[in-house]
């Protein structure tokens, strides 16, 4: 349809909404959700056990924050476990997604089996597989023939990091497979057909036409688990406690037990706070960095 | 159209079914022995003794009233997401100015709040508002914190619908409601449906909330039921995995019947 | 249309100061009790209680005290894994219960401090056990009255393992060792322990246990009282490098760190034969009887704790839980409550309680034992506990979590290697300024 550049001029102010209509979804979540971040931000210069009123305590908490040599080690192993979780879940997760858009009639069927994981409850998720892991009765017992003696998966550091990135994925990958799914699914097929007139073969037409695609949905992806990575710890909680030791003790978990298990609310709210700007800073950056929220659609130009 | 069937993936789906199924079948295997039988054989074999009496005491349990308070929060959830979701995506998508992307940074902001931390402060507001030990005092939270999670996807899925059909409709003189109506709710169905299983997940998995902002049973929820089983010395553990089957069975159908509006919803993408 | 600037700013400026206003209204004032029971002396009780087997006991005795008419009492069964979070969160506003269980000690310290907690009358003390009241006395004021059995700790055993192998359950630490080295050679883990993190309230009682034997109850007395240099105390570096010894000499196995509590793990291990003995407080029988009903009936062994040769502990020392305790708060009817308690003693009550495996710590108690599904079991913890001559508190429990919390992952890094007996003793020494 070719438009003149006057009408196109008039176009662009017609028949869009306005703010207003912005307005009751932004209310609600800045009374339920950006509110009491405030709180929590104002709570980060207070000393505060939750029992009696809180009490100003300045730059204390940031202070001790900046010297806790505790921080150093948590921030590395969050971070350890954030690149083990990207690094498993995004391939798999693609992959499968894009699978399971296909038409064949046992994808649907196998898809809703592979759904299953998310649809449990993270908490019910980690206590079954805190007993499937143990070494004596659990699966590792029953595999000791591959596993041999080395049943002791939670009880060191590389193990219990590794059991958290499998058990988080296997949980998590169906949601992000859903994502992909539903993207890989919009891709007009017609794409697929002009490649293979010019005769691209299945990993050519993926390489240039799939993933370039689902672009957005990639950023959208590792953005969530990004964020999910550094505000997410009923896993840990309940499978190893931040242990063995401390080893497993991401930032979120710290911050957790500090709040509710040694209630020093004012610590663990700088604590929340700093994860806080950290997880905006990384999907500004990764929205920033691919474009993305510039509202261009990977359509364009069809 | 591709006839040969890609083995490859066939393979590597294979796989995957028995990364997901052995785990399940070691949940279902688990939840239908007795409980002084399940430890006989590891979790992986034949069971030698078969029973339903953990479901029963599952649902003994009361656990159909918290499935039930469960399914209002879901549903309560998931209504308050779109209704509110929908037309702030819309806006987001749309409109222009600091409501592009000033809003769609707020949200990526909302993303990265841990509901944990701010637990306190919201108990606090639930409280003054005279919501505690209501579902609504579950329900808002949830959505609130569920927000932000739709907006990404919903407005990933309208900013799909191509720009000249937008363009087309506004020469017609329609008005943005009617755009919303006809065009963009049609156009991202398949957005629509990924975020009502997301939220209705949120809510139905939600243990946090429910635990700080209910009190009673008879808003108790099934996550705070499955806790029925796990005491301070260790878990019935053949029964908490019959719980946890039977609280997955509802939102299962929900994704099914989603995942039909899903297909649906595609047909029409692409008629131009 | 798109709205203008100015209206824009109005708007956003409208929003923002609500936001804050609701936050700061509802931060602030949230400390104070707005009930407005808190005067009255008569009137509802709300009270809060942990789920667990005693639940139907209690809710017998909360309906008849409610069916005398003096009052009412209403209670909340709440999930164990959030019943703490839940009451913290509660104490510091208007939802405040009014009765609440607890386990006593230093768990109770912050809301005595706060204000939070009454005095209860000391005339409700004669009727229980003198050991078991200690810990629900804070500053010296009774501020908890027991409501549930006792829970010592002593070491369970495998009646089978040992008849087989020819040997009897250890009296002293040589014994102790001695059998760490036969049931080695058998292929059996001597110990059951529960060495994952989530349950390393396990390897606790070692610790107690071994500093008791060594240096007698006063040591942690010091330390609960504020003392916190005593950690340097010998005692506690020998406690930490005989802990290192059982464990490099295997003595509870070799997976031992990815091993939870209870069935499906140590429990488990236990009426298995995989492992010979373990120790643990006294409700593990509850919890082999749910596993494995035969083996808690005729296998299941039991023996206190060994003496160590050469400590100033006294051997008839106990650590455990001394039992729990229901506290009553500010913002109660304080006639109702005081009267609900004196039920925790009636004799219905406590019939109850024994009736479903527990023994409970009033005078009236004994009498009662034989009515016990396992009067051998319930007359063994009675006996243990009223012949102790101190009968020392859980330290996480005794110390609050603030403290306790930290204390259990240094324990666990302890028992799992990853920190020698001197870092231990550092590290424990360094938790408190």
């Amino acid at each position: 349809m070719v438009q003149n550049l006057r009408a196109r001029r008039a176009a662009s102010t017609l028949g869009r909404p306005g703010a207003a209509w912005a307005i009751p979804g932004l209310v609600f979540f800045v009374v339920f959700a950006v509110a009491p971040m405030v709180g929590i931000v104002y709570l980060s210069f207070t000393r505060w056990d939750g029992l009696v009123a809180p009490e100003f305590s300045g730059l204390e908490n940031w202070s001790r924050f900046l010297k806790d040599g505790e921080v150093l080690q948590s921030t590395i192993v969050t971070a350890v476990l954030l690149i083990g979780n990207i690094a498993v879940q995004l391939p798999i997760s693609l992959l499968l997604g894009v699978w399971a858009a296909g038409k064949q009639r046992n994808r649907a069927v196998l898809s809703a089996i592979f759904f299953v994981p998310l649809l449990l409850s993270t908490a019910a998720t980690a206590i079954m597989w805190r007993q499937l892991l143990d070494p004596n009765f659990g699966v590792p017992a029953q595999l000791a023939d591959i596993l041999g003696d080395n049943t002791d998966l939670l009880g060191s550091r590389s193990g219990a990091i590794a059991c958290l990135v499998a058990v988080t994925s296997w949980q998590f990958i169906p949601f992000h497979t859903l994502l992909y799914q539903g993207a890989a699914r919009t891709i007009p097929e017609t794409l697929y057909q002009a490649a293979s007139i010019d005769g691209a073969g299945r990993v050519r037409q993926f390489r240039h036409i799939t993933l370039p695609q689902l672009r957005n949905t990639i950023i959208t992806t590792t953005t969530f688990m990004v964020v999910g990575g550094l505000t997410a710890f009923d896993i840990v909680l309940l499978l190893t406690n931040g242990g063995p030791g401390t080893d497993t003790a991401i930032m979120p978990f710290k911050m957790y037990q500090t709040a509710f298990r040694i209630y020093d609310y004012g610590y663990a709210s700088a604590i929340a706070t700093f994860l806080l700007l950290l997880a905006t800073a990384a999907s500004l950056v990764l929205v920033k960095v691919s474009g993305y929220d510039k509202m261009t659609s990977t359509l364009e130009g069809l | 159209m591709r006839t040969r069937p890609n083995y490859l993936a066939g393979l590597a789906a294979f796989g995957w079914l028995l990364i997901i199924g052995v785990p399940l079948y070691a949940l279902l295997n688990t939840a239908v022995q007795p409980r002084s039988k399940y430890t006989d054989g590891g979790p992986l074999s034949i069971p030698s003794t078969v029973t339903g009496q953990n479901f029963v005491d599952v649902v003994d349990s009361g656990f159909l009233h918290y499935m039930w308070n469960t399914i209002l929060v879901s549903a309560g959830t998931v209504a308050v997401v779109l209704i509110l979701g929908i037309p702030l995506s819309y806006a987001v998508v749309r409109g222009s100015g600091w409501v592009t992307t000033g809003v769609f940074r707020l949200f990526l902001l909302g993303l990265a709040i841990p509901s944990q931390a701010v637990i306190i402060p919201l108990f606090y507001l639930v409280n003054r508002m005279g919501l505690y030990d209501t579902l609504w005092g579950i329900i808002l939270p949830t959505a609130a914190f569920a927000l932000p999670v739709s907006v990404l996807v919903l407005s990933g899925g309208m900013r799909d619908v191509s720009g000249s059909l937008y363009d087309a409709m506004a020469m017609d003189g329609a008005s943005p409601a009617r755009v919303l109506v006809s065009l963009v709710i049609p156009m991202s169905r398949s957005s629509i449906a990924t975020t009502c299983v997301f939220a209705a997940l949120q809510a139905w998995n939600g243990l946090l909330f429910p635990l700080i902002m209910t009190q009673s049973s008879d808003t108790r929820v099934v996550t705070l039921g499955l806790y029925n089983f796990v005491s301070e010395y260790g878990a019935n553990v053949p029964a908490l995995f019959a719980a946890v089957l039977l609280s997955a069975v509802p939102i299962l159908i929900v994704y099914l019947f989603a995942r039909q509006a899903l297909v649906q919803g595609l047909m029409g993408v692409g008629d131009k | 249309m798109t709205i203008s600037m100015s209206r824009q700013r109005v708007l956003t400026t409208l929003v923002v100061t609500a936001a804050l206003a609701v936050t700061v209204v509802g931060c602030g004032s949230g400390s104070s009790p707005a009930d407005s029971a808190a005067g009255s002396k008569q009137g509802e009780v709300k009270f809060w209680t942990l789920q667990d087997p005693t639940n139907t006991v209690q809710q017998t005795a909360v309906d008849a005290f409610n069916g005398t008419g003096t009052g009412k009492v209403t209670m909340s069964v709440i999930a164990t894994d959030g019943y703490k979070d839940k009451l913290r969160t509660a104490m510091g506003s208007s939802q405040m219960p009014g009765m609440f269980f607890n386990w006593g000690g230093g768990s109770l310290n912050d809301f005595v401090r706060a204000g939070k907690l009454v005095d209860l009358d000391p005339a409700l003390a004669s009727h229980f056990l003198p050991s078991a009241l200690a810990a629900g006395k804070v500053d010296g004021k009774l501020v908890g009255i027991p409501s549930r059995g006792t829970q010592p700790v002593f070491m369970f055993y495998n009646k089978k393992v040992f008849t087989d192998a020819g040997v009897q359950p250890p009296k002293t630490w040589s014994d102790l060792t001695n059998l760490v080295q036969v049931f080695k050679g058998k292929g059996i883990a001597p110990f059951a322990l529960a060495g994952n993190a989530t349950s390393s309230w396990t390897e606790l009682m070692w610790v107690e246990y071994l500093v008791d034997r060594l240096a007698g109850p006063e040591l942690f007395n010091k330390i609960q009282a504020g003392d916190w240099s005593q950690w340097k105390d010998p005692a506690v570096l020998k406690t930490a490098q005989m802990v290192k010894e059982l464990v490099d000499q295997g003595a509870f196995g070799k997976s031992f760190g990815s091993v939870n509590y209870g069935a499906g793990g140590t429990s488990t291990l236990l009426n298995k034969g995989k492992a010979a003995m373990v120790l643990m407080g006294s409700w593990e029988y509850a919890v082999q009887q749910g596993e494995n009903p035969t083996f808690a009936k005729d296998g299941l062994g039991y023996v206190p704790f060994p003496s160590v040769e050469g400590g100033k502990g006294d051997p008839g020392d106990v650590v455990g839980n001394p039992t729990n305790y229901l506290s009553v708060t500010t913002v109660a009817p304080l006639q109702t409550a005081t009267d609900f308690l004196k039920t925790t003693y009636s004799d219905s009550y406590v019939q109850g309680l024994v009736e479903k495996g527990e023994v409970p710590v009033t005078t009236n108690a004994r009498e009662m034992l034989s009515k016990a599904p396992d009067p051998a079991y319930a007359q063994f913890q009675f006996d243990l506990v009223q012949k102790a001559p101190s009968f020392t508190q859980s330290w996480d429990q005794a110390l609050g979590l603030t403290l306790g919390t930290p204390l259990l992952t240094e324990i666990q890094k302890l028992f799992n290697g990853q920190s020698t007996p001197e870092q231990f003793v550092s590290a424990v020494s360094e938790l408190k300024k």
